[in-house]
């Protein structure tokens, strides 16, 4: 973002949203042109969620017999354990892979709109038909084993399909933009003055990154991890279709309790679920400097 | 449970589709090689007026059910058929629970119905007086009435496998008949095929009921190494033959002909498959249940279930069906004599009782 965006932005961040010691009267108008979305998100989304978690407990009497038995629920625990390493796995790929395409999209301008395509074209596609696509090219008989064959490297195909790493690569790729776009965000908003400073007092490139861009961009960092590994407990289809004969999700576990019609305990897993997605988001605002980025951020 | 359910929750749904539009080519000559038999009258009292809601599998098996008898249900008897796409006995439960009740008539299993009448009030009884005498029946039961018969079986590879494997000591045996294998899972609401892990154990077919699940879980871990994936819709094993992922696999039979139709060397053996059966049901409270109950009566007549058969390789309930239906086609069929003695019947009043427990076994044994 140059400069000029920049400066533009102080001011107009100062007269919406914040109504600071110097407002006269408490602005309603934020409040009114959110009130048909927050009405709507209660109807519609809210109430019949909050219906469904209440099975948890009251489906058929009132009992928290649900959660109770799930600390010695094996399938649960095991499900539980390999759906958080996968999403674990998974943010860490994403960030390792996705902080240098961040880095590429804003350092090099030029190159930002290819790079960009290159990022938002499978963002449009369906999680269906790229996780199809993984199918294809990590197959047995698919486009990475046969080229691995014919340039000699190895002599029997490698099975990835069909195992845990093509889940995580397939993930991975999947959920790679939900990375990306925030720490590029985040990058894009770090005043090039301060890079030229680093510079000019004589900080070697790669101590500029660490000591400036790095710690600058740690709220993009943070949305992005948040965004990828919430995302990534919920996924469904994708660890279904390439994934290994093991891979039982959270999420695959619920859609069996819905088949059983036993709702109650479809309910229970689903407010696991939502409350280690909330926990989750609630350590990292509670983060030293992430929460302050946060803030910042929100500014 | 069935096998072409492509609505039923949004992942089906696409995964349904793409199985869809592989089976789309077999359609076209199968209707080619023969002309379809024609209902030319029905009985007065399966006439009337106003329309009948049903809700079907979709994909393929919608475009095989308006030809076979929605098309000419509609001429004959004056009511409109509406098909939907999605049947699911969860969406039945929630429609008779918020008395919001969409479908007049539900494509589903006997399990799937029964499961949901153990829990309450959800289907209306079927009027057996207006259904056809040639209905047999071992496919009646009080709260829906079983039209579609199809077969859970052991397809191969014949470029992967050498000789022809014969039931289930064959699929276990690694050695005789190499390559991976990939069995149906529980992930989304399936059913183990423990009977397949109890016959390749070498307990006879007649004395696979009541299943001795511990027995079964015992044959499973001979295989399980071997086992890459367990697959959870249709189109899954169908997509690993294709690929070469696999050497042998169980597959719903229907999904099979379009494979062949596409020039996969693959192969289905009978010998020791499941014999299932899709059944319609009333939900509670239906809007036209007289028009449903007059559908269910005409669908299952002769000639209504020998067209199906021409549409789609899924086989009839009603005992005069075979005489509609030529030699060839009817070779492929699981309701085919010669092929029906093969396969076991598959016992859904076992599974009602003890499918949680089972399906929890048999998760807890996978993930150990």
């Amino acid at each position: 973002m140059s400069e000029a965006v920049l400066r533009e932005r102080g001011p107009l961040a100062r007269i919406g949203l914040r109504s600071g010691p110097e407002a006269r009267a408490p602005n309603l108008m934020p409040y009114l042109l959110a009130a048909p979305l927050i009405l709507f998100m209660l109807a519609f989304y809210a109430m019949p969620v909050v219906a469904m978690l209440m099975r948890s407990v009251s489906d058929p009497t009132w009992t928290v017999a649900n959660y109770a038995t799930l600390p010695d629920d094996a399938v649960f625990l095991k499900t539980f354990a390999n759906t958080f390493y996968t999403s674990l796995i998974v943010t860490l790929v994403s960030l390792l892979l996705g902080y240098p395409v961040a880095m590429a999209l804003v350092r090099a301008p030029r190159w930002a709109p290819i790079i960009l395509v290159l990022i938002m074209l499978p963002f449009w596609t369906s999680v269906l038909v790229r996780s199809y696509a993984w199918m294809v090219l990590l197959g047995r008989h698919g486009l990475f084993n046969e080229a691995l064959i014919a340039a000699g490297m190895i002599d029997r195909p490698l099975r990835i399909l069909n195992t845990p790493l093509a889940t995580q690569i397939a993930m991975s790729h999947i959920l790679l933009p939900y990375m990306i776009l925030p720490i590029a965000n985040a990058l894009r908003q770090i005043d090039p003055s301060l890079l030229r400073a680093a510079s000019g007092l004589g900080s070697p490139p790669w101590r500029t990154f660490l000591q400036v861009t790095l710690p600058l961009s740690m709220p993009g960092v943070a949305a992005g991890v948040l965004l990828v590994f919430v995302l990534a407990l919920g996924f469904y289809i994708t660890p279904a279709m390439v994934g290994g004969p093991r891979e039982i999700t959270i999420s695959m576990l619920i859609a069996q309790r819905v088949d059983q019609l036993d709702w109650a305990y479809a309910a229970t897993l689903s407010a696991v679920l939502l409350a280690t997605a909330l926990a989750i988001i609630g350590a990292f605002y509670r983060l030293p400097g992430v929460g302050n980025a946060f803030r910042m951020n929100a500014r | 449970m069935s096998k072409l359910r492509s609505t039923r929750f949004g992942r089906r749904t696409t995964l349904g589709l793409l199985g869809a539009g592989l089976a789309a080519p077999f359609i076209r000559p199968a209707a080619a090689q023969a002309a379809w038999p024609e209902q030319t009258t029905i009985p007065d009292i399966l006439k009337g007026s106003g329309e009948v809601r049903i809700a079907g599998f979709g994909g393929t098996m919608n475009d095989a059910q308006i030809k076979a008898y929605y098309e000419p249900f509609e001429k004959i008897s004056g009511i409109k058929v509406r098909a939907f796409p999605g049947s699911d006995p969860t969406k039945i439960k929630a429609m008779v629970e918020t008395g919001n009740v969409e479908w007049d008539l539900a494509q589903l299993s006997r399990g799937s119905i029964m499961n949901l009448q153990k829990r309450g009030d959800y289907f209306e009884k079927i009027d057996y007086d207006i259904v056809d005498s040639g209905v047999d029946p071992a496919y009646r039961f009080e709260y829906g009435l079983e039209m579609l018969v199809w077969a859970q079986v052991l397809a191969y590879r014949k470029d992967l496998v050498k000789g022809e494997p014969k039931g289930w000591a064959d699929f276990w045996d690694t050695k005789k008949f190499p390559g991976e294998r990939a069995m149906y899972g529980t992930t989304s609401g399936g059913f183990p095929e423990m009977e397949f892990a109890l016959m390749a154990a070498g307990v006879p077919p007649d004395k696979v009921y009541p299943i001795d699940i511990d027995k079964a879980l015992a044959s499973y871990e001979k295989i399980k190494k071997d086992v890459i994936k367990w697959w959870d819709t249709g189109a899954v094993p169908i997509q690993l033959l294709t690929d070469r992922e696999v050497s042998m696999t169980t597959v719903w039979n229907g999904r099979m002909a379009a494979l062949q139709a596409a020039g996969v060397p693959a192969e289905i053996s009978w010998a020791q498959g499941l014999s299932k059966r899709d059944a319609w049901g009333i939900p509670k409270g239906a809007k036209n249940k007289a028009n449903a109950m007059k559908f269910v009566a005409y669908s299952t007549m002769a000639i209504p279930q020998a067209r199906i058969a021409f549409a789609i390789p899924y086989g009839s309930v009603n005992n005069a069906s075979n005489e509609y239906i030529p030699p060839d086609r009817l070779a492929v069929l699981p309701s085919a004599p010669d092929i029906k003695k093969q396969l076991l019947n598959y016992n859904y009043d076992w599974w009602i009782d003890n499918r949680e427990a089972a399906v929890n076994r048999f998760n807890k044994w996978l993930l150990s």
